[in-house]
């Protein structure tokens, strides 16, 4: 695509919607949990990981099974192996369904026999159908970008900088891209790409979002004024 | 109509509706249901349906009949899905179906979606019309109640009537039940343009109180819920008397009558009995639509309760905390999707748990109104009516659509 097209290329926001979707199978301890994460669908493992973090606010975990694991088992050591998995790390749910089960066995051969949960606390295994629609707003330049990033529903910042993760697949997000392959701002682009989503819920990386294009904008509107 | 939530409800939550609008304009959509006032169940509806149709979609309620004996059985099966010993006999099954059939041959049942609400109606799917079009109508069961730990055999019943729906929809993850259909989970919701949930004045404030002569210097705390075991109001007369060693305050307990609810009286006996005149605990039987004074009370509460031992959601929390202010509630049912513990307010297992809180909260104003700021965002995120319907359309749309797992609109 050459330059002069993809600057005329605005940004379109879309946000997403879930609607859980019950399988009805649940664990009550720990190695039912291993059981059903070795057999359940993919839909329901990238829904407690990658969708996590829709939830919102920043908790103590970064996945579902590592938030029942600490709270409900108060297996702490594993949820804490468990919080630090990375689901966009890798390629594929399968591999992340591995590397889920690899924790959870390398905990066996110190705790065999964990505790259970209690009646009510135990684990549920759901999966979602996902909605996609635009949000209705477009960004031609960075200005516009700034504006709409405040006020966009939080579920198109998920969409954008979370849910792109695993539907790109290639180390980047759709605000990142945008900036790089249509503004031309790999300066941007990097600095957007190296927000953290573990440490930070979705109004904080709104905020830093902000933070970074704000700078930006700000900066340019210093150089035009000085430009002879 | 759906424009008067623009600014209220989140934006896109309106967009998607706006877009199912006109994928479904004119296709109609029945609800069935068996009471037309007292309940979450009848709330909701009213609200729901002039939304829906609004939207451009032919949305109908019907609400089916029953005798007094019917009305008993239905509450022992509702009581049984929630886990109380009761014996339902062959024949009280057959009088069940005997009245669904009835109403059968009375409602018009054709539509281009149907949900039937609760127990009580599920027997209307051995009467879907059946050939051409009619095979392919969606018609879902949407049970309210807390299945969570059923009795066996009550549940077992029911499921043979459940299993012929395309669908089921529970409000909680852990209300579902290994069944043969797809089961989707849809928390219920509350209207913040409705009576009971819109912005009232100073002046309409005082009417209510001075109505039901409550003063209004003196600290509230206040439960609304049915007169129901399982709202566990004497508990919350325990937990007041442990409060009242420490801090001043009076005890609302609000509740309406329910017209599919014979029990309703009886506990409202023993709560009286329990209360023996303590001039401070007032025990308001409020009229059926008494939405506005339900609001002032909530409003003018300091504490707002809602210590049910079992429920099916408990709307009560997100109609409280929608108006700012945190609550405590019991860990049960869907109370726990909207109480995050120490953050929008406190889980309680005990009239202990639930006294302490009380406590905490007269004690500290500041961490009520820090804890109210955040408990009407995260109704306005979650737990509004836009959110209800559209997950509702939503379903309707993906079992239209074969079942796939992302959808672009």
């Amino acid at each position: 695509m050459d330059n002069a097209t993809n600057k005329a290329k605005p940004f379109e926001f879309m946000q997403c919607i879930s609607i859980i979707k019950s399988t009805a199978k649940r664990a009550a301890d720990l190695h039912e949990l291993r059981d059903l994460i070795a057999t359940v669908s993919e839909e329901s493992i990238f829904h407690h990981t990658c969708q996590y973090f829709l939830k919102g606010r920043i908790r103590e975990y970064t996945n579902d099974f590592a938030h029942w694991v600490g709270e409900s088992l108060e297996e702490s050591a594993l949820a804490e192996q468990l919080s630090s998995i990375d689901p966009y790390e890798f390629k594929s749910i399968s591999e992340l369904r591995s590397a889920l089960l690899t924790v959870i066995d390398n905990y066996f051969e110190s705790f065999p026999e964990p505790r259970e949960a209690l009646a009510g606390e135990e684990f549920y295994f759901n999966e979602t159908i996902t909605i996609v629609f635009p949000a209705r707003i477009r960004a031609k330049n960075l200005a516009e970008f700034l504006i709409a990033i405040r006020y966009i529903d939080a579920a198109s910042i998920y969409y954008h900088f979370h849910e792109a993760r695993t539907r790109l697949g290639s180390g980047t997000d759709d605000f990142s891209k945008w900036f790089d392959e249509v503004l031309g701002e790999q300066e941007l682009a990097r600095r957007l790409w190296a927000i953290d989503p573990f440490m930070h819920s979705i109004e904080g990386i709104r905020e830093h979002i902000v933070e970074i294009v704000d700078e930006k904008v700000k900066r340019d509107m210093e150089i035009t004024g000085v430009e002879e | 109509m759906i424009s008067k939530y623009t600014g209220i409800a989140p934006k896109g939550d309106l967009i998607l509706l706006q877009r199912l609008g006109e994928i479904f304009r004119d296709k109609s959509f029945l609800h069935v249901n068996s009471t037309r006032a007292g309940g979450g169940v009848a709330e909701i509806l009213q609200r729901m349906i002039p939304i829906l149709q609004d939207l451009g979609i032919n949305a109908r309620w019907e609400v089916i009949e029953g005798d007094e004996r019917f009305f008993d059985i239905t509450k022992k099966i509702h009581n049984a899905l929630q886990g109380n010993h009761e014996t339902i006999t062959e024949e009280m099954w057959r009088h069940h179906y005997e009245v669904n059939r009835r109403n059968a041959e009375k409602l018009d049942l054709e539509a281009d979606a149907v949900l039937i609400h609760d127990p009580q109606p599920a027997p209307l799917i051995e009467f879907k019309p059946q050939g051409g079009e009619a095979d392919r109508v969606p018609w879902l069961w949407r049970c309210h109640i807390d299945v969570s730990n059923p009795l066996q055999e009550v549940c077992d019943y029911l499921r043979r009537y459940c299993e012929k729906y395309d669908a089921a929809v529970f409000s909680v993850s852990k209300f579902a039940r290994a069944m043969s259909i797809d089961e989707f989970i849809i928390p219920p919701s509350i209207d913040p343009l409705s009576e009971k949930n819109r912005d009232l004045t100073e002046e309409e404030i005082r009417q209510t109180l001075e109505r039901y002569d409550i003063p209004a210097d003196r600290s509230i705390i206040l439960q609304v819920s049915r007169f129901d075991r399982f709202k566990d109001p004497i508990g919350v007369i325990k937990a007041y008397r442990m409060v009242k060693k420490y801090n001043d305050c009076i005890l609302i307990l609000a509740g309406s009558p329910a017209s599919d609810d014979p029990e309703g009286e009886i506990v409202l006996n023993e709560v009286r009995e329990y209360a023996s005149n303590d001039p401070d605990v007032h025990i308001l039987l409020l009229p059926p639509f008494s939405d506005r004074d339900i609001n002032a009370l909530q409003r003018s509460a300091t504490v707002v309760l809602q210590k049910s031992i079992k429920e099916g959601f408990g709307l009560t929390v997100s109609e409280a905390m929608w108006k700012g202010k945190p609550v405590i509630g019991g860990a049960t049912g869907g109370i726990p999707l909207q109480i995050v513990h120490g953050f929008t307010g406190f889980l309680v297992h005990t009239p202990e748990g639930a006294a302490f809180r009380i406590r905490q909260f007269l004690n500290n104003p500041h961490m009520v109104e820090k804890m109210g700021q955040r408990s009407k965002e995260y109704i306005r995120t979650n737990f509004l009516i836009t959110r209800q319907i559209r997950d509702y359309l939503s379903v309707w749309y993906a079992i239209k659509n074969n079942g796939k797992s992302v959808y672009e609109l």
